[in-house]
């Protein structure tokens, strides 16, 4: 950003230089406040750490609701008593939540680190809040500026949307057309927003630049300095005949799990979202820890999980190692030269590797507390003897 | 005044040059590079620049693969100097140090296509150090364990030099076994010879390491550098003190010198005419009038007595701007219309969120 706003003080295009990638409206907000740049990242995180608060409190009054209704409509099974969720227990949930991003010492780093992350987690966590609160238009207003900032919150748009649907209690059926009207309004919101803020951006330099350079950088790839994702390994060792391809597939990896997640999970569009982020924050092209942190965050919203969690701690120590070893690692290679990128590499497989046994782990265990929720906790085979549930 | 004007000219030379040899290569010769790097490390710390040191190491002991401390010369048991510093710049390394190249350099008969730091541009006003190590015998000088030089080249060349004017005063210094035969035939004008043995006589190396596994320095140069190590550019100290600097009892060689091509006493010639590169500047009010000797030049130019005022230091120097420096204005400002625009959506979407209703509070 700093070499942005020099180029422009020359008269230069900041995006003539191949290091600012970030977005006009960044430009705008850090003229005037470079000065005060750890200012700006510690409100940003106070900011969602608040907006997490309050999205997580309505959430908890709707999955009340929700479980009331449920309860009374007969639709649990008789002995699920201990998994129904209580106030007391969810009382602290909010405040939780708020902690869990606060002191996470990922976010803590990234704050450090005068991250432009900290203000796509801001926006996305004011989206994830308008999306709760029920407001299609803020929500909408929020996702685009998300999507603009960084491509990927563009998937995001399918879990907000079946919570929108949810909220207006309209029944998700193909050939319903009030569904389909409602989706048109929600996705005309979102793609009126995006294309007023593209238009908006263009206006602030007289010049389409920052097109390629902010969206053409995150779909192409072409800056292969090592981080904490999956990208540069492979994209280094490439042929350039096979790159084009590569990306492609790489890309259409983080696309690719909305429709099915979608479509196993659309009672539950809450924890699709939280999903879906973790699987933005996994495979999108130039990941962060703050990525990491936000989702992080959302952890103790599913604390009722942990009973059929099966995988926990040795994720967290892996986690937890990996992310201990990672400046180990990277000073061994780069400084002391007596290792090689494949260590580095090493590690961060084994980082998303975690990652995505975690999230898997909290999607088994969701899914198996709602079987039991509707089929009873104490699971018999034909023959009576019990059984054990599998995800397939 | 009169007195401290006519010090300014009592040595006839305007730069400084240095040609430092180690010749030796192989491991175990380490202490021939320590004794060349230290000298290095002194000229260079008294004032002769890069440009003007012709360094010639004929192996490179800071990156040897048997270096238990890699990037490393030291000249002290137990570490305590490392003259291998990391602004070393080594004109002629390794095979490059041979006979033929070093009297190329002395006597300039270089082929063009040398760069500028491998050559001895030396004029009539230059006094330069020569200082040589290595393996040395009755007349001779062991050049890479496959060639020598023998002190009869070397006066040829000295001779060569005075001939083309390429020094006004010449410190040659050799530590090697027998070194004293090797100035034995010097011939030229205005040259002192220092060695560290006499002919029959063997230099004795000072101190092994045991962390290292070699012998770090030869004594002769060790208690060189030490003396050397109390000189800085202003000391007045002469080269009477230079040769008495390692008796037989530290020695246990005995160093040798030759002053009778010298033109000078050698009580009068500053450690710092040859070791260092002195510029004398003195800032006086007053006018000197100067010795006979330089009538001639005071008769070209007039005496001027224009007085000038005494300069403070403090008003060399910006001092009141840098303090009361302001911020760098910026130029460039985001256009008018897109902040405009920017805050027009940001009211529109306030406004349909929140409702009409809140309007007439905020205006």
């Amino acid at each position: 950003v700093v070499e942005g706003l020099a180029l422009l003080d020359l008269g230069v295009s900041p995006y003539s230089g191949a290091v600012f990638h970030e977005t006009p409206l960044i430009i705008y907000l850090f003229h005037f406040l470079i000065e005060y740049a750890e200012l700006v990242f510690m409100i940003t995180d106070v900011l969602t750490a608040v907006a997490l608060y309050l999205a997580i409190q309505d959430f908890n009054k709707v999955v009340f609701k929700k479980q009331k209704l449920l309860i009374e409509l007969d639709k649990y099974a008789a002995d699920v008593a201990e998994l129904i969720q209580t106030p007391m227990e969810m009382h602290y949930i909010p405040l939780k939540v708020a902690l869990f991003y606060l002191l996470n010492p990922y976010t803590v780093m990234s704050c450090v680190a005068k991250s432009t992350c900290a203000i796509n987690n801001t926006v996305i966590a004011f989206f994830i809040l308008a999306t709760i609160k029920g407001s299609a238009f803020l929500s909408a207003v929020f996702l685009a500026l998300a999507t603009y900032q960084s491509l990927y919150p563009l998937t995001l748009f399918a879990p907000a949307l079946l919570y929108l649907l949810q909220r207006q209690f309209i029944p998700i059926k193909l050939k319903s057309k009030s569904f389909w009207l409602y989706t048109m309004q929600y996705a005309a919101l979102y793609l009126c927003s995006l294309v007023v803020i593209i238009c908006l951006s263009f206006f602030l330099l007289n010049s389409w630049d920052f097109i390629p350079s902010v969206y053409g950088f995150i779909l192409s790839v072409p800056d292969l300095t090592p981080n904490i994702g999956l990208f540069w390994y492979f994209f280094a060792e490439m042929f350039e005949h096979f790159s084009l391809f590569f990306v492609c597939v790489f890309q259409i990896n983080v696309f690719f799990y909305t429709i099915p997640l979608a479509i196993k999970l659309k009672e539950h569009p809450v924890f699709f979202m939280f999903v879906q982020i973790a699987i933005i924050s996994i495979f999108k092209s130039y990941p962060t820890v703050g990525d990491v942190a936000l989702y992080m965050a959302f952890l103790p919203v599913w604390s009722h999980l942990y009973r059929f969690l099966r995988n926990i701690f040795i994720l967290s120590c892996v986690l937890i190692v990996c992310s201990l070893l990672f400046p180990v690692l990277w000073h061994l290679w780069i400084y002391a030269g007596s290792a090689n990128s494949n260590f580095y590499y090493a590690i961060t497989l084994t980082f998303n590797i975690g990652q995505i046994l975690l999230v898997s782990d909290y999607f088994y265990a969701f899914l198996r507390r709602e079987y039991y929720l509707t089929h009873g906790l104490h699971l018999t085979r034909q023959d009576g003897t019990e059984a054990m549930l599998v995800l397939k | 005044f009169q007195d401290q004007a006519e010090q300014f000219f009592r040595s006839g030379h305007t730069n400084n040059w240095a040609v430092l040899v180690c010749t030796s290569r192989f491991w175990f010769n380490y202490r021939h590079v320590a004794n060349t790097l230290s000298i290095y490390r002194s000229v260079k710390r008294l004032g002769i620049a890069d440009s003007h040191i012709v360094l010639m190491l004929a192996d490179d002991m800071a990156c040897n693969p048997r270096n238990p401390k890699p990037a490393t010369v030291f000249s002290h048991k137990n570490m305590e100097l490392n003259v291998y510093g990391d602004d070393v710049e080594v004109d002629y390394r390794s095979y490059e140090v041979t006979v033929e190249n070093f009297l190329r350099v002395l006597t300039g008969r270089i082929p063009p296509s040398t760069p500028r730091s491998k050559r001895l541009l030396s004029d009539d006003r230059s006094n330069i150090l020569i200082y040589m190590t290595g393996h040395g015998g009755n007349g001779f000088l062991k050049f890479q364990d496959s060639e020598e030089i023998t002190n009869v080249e070397l006066a040829d060349a000295f001779e060569q030099m005075w001939q083309k004017r390429r020094y006004n005063e010449l410190l040659f210094i050799i530590d090697t076994c027998q070194g004293a035969s090797m100035y034995e035939r010097f011939y030229s004008p205005n040259i002192m010879a220092l060695a560290s043995s006499q002919v029959g006589e063997d230099s004795l190396s000072h101190q092994p390491d045991l962390g290292i596994g070699v012998h770090l320095m030869d004594r002769y140069t060790f208690y060189v550098l030490e003396f050397l190590e109390e000189i800085h550019p202003a000391s007045q100290t002469n080269m009477n003190d230079l040769f008495q600097v390692c008796p037989k009892s530290l020695c246990v060689s005995t160093p040798g010198h030759r002053t009778d091509l010298f033109q000078r006493d050698p009580q009068n010639v500053l450690i710092t005419d040859f070791f260092g590169s002195v510029r004398k500047v003195e800032i006086t009010t007053e006018t000197i009038s100067l010795d006979s000797d330089l009538a001639d030049f005071e008769s070209k130019f007039p005496k001027d007595e224009l007085a000038t005022e005494p300069l403070k230091y403090a008003e060399q120097l910006p001092v009141a701007q840098i303090i009361h420096q302001k911020p760098k204005q910026k130029e460039w400002h985001p256009p008018g219309g897109f902040i405009l625009g920017l805050w027009a959506l940001i009211i529109m979407v306030f406004f349909k969120t929140y409702g009409i209703k809140h309007m007439k509070h905020v205006f």
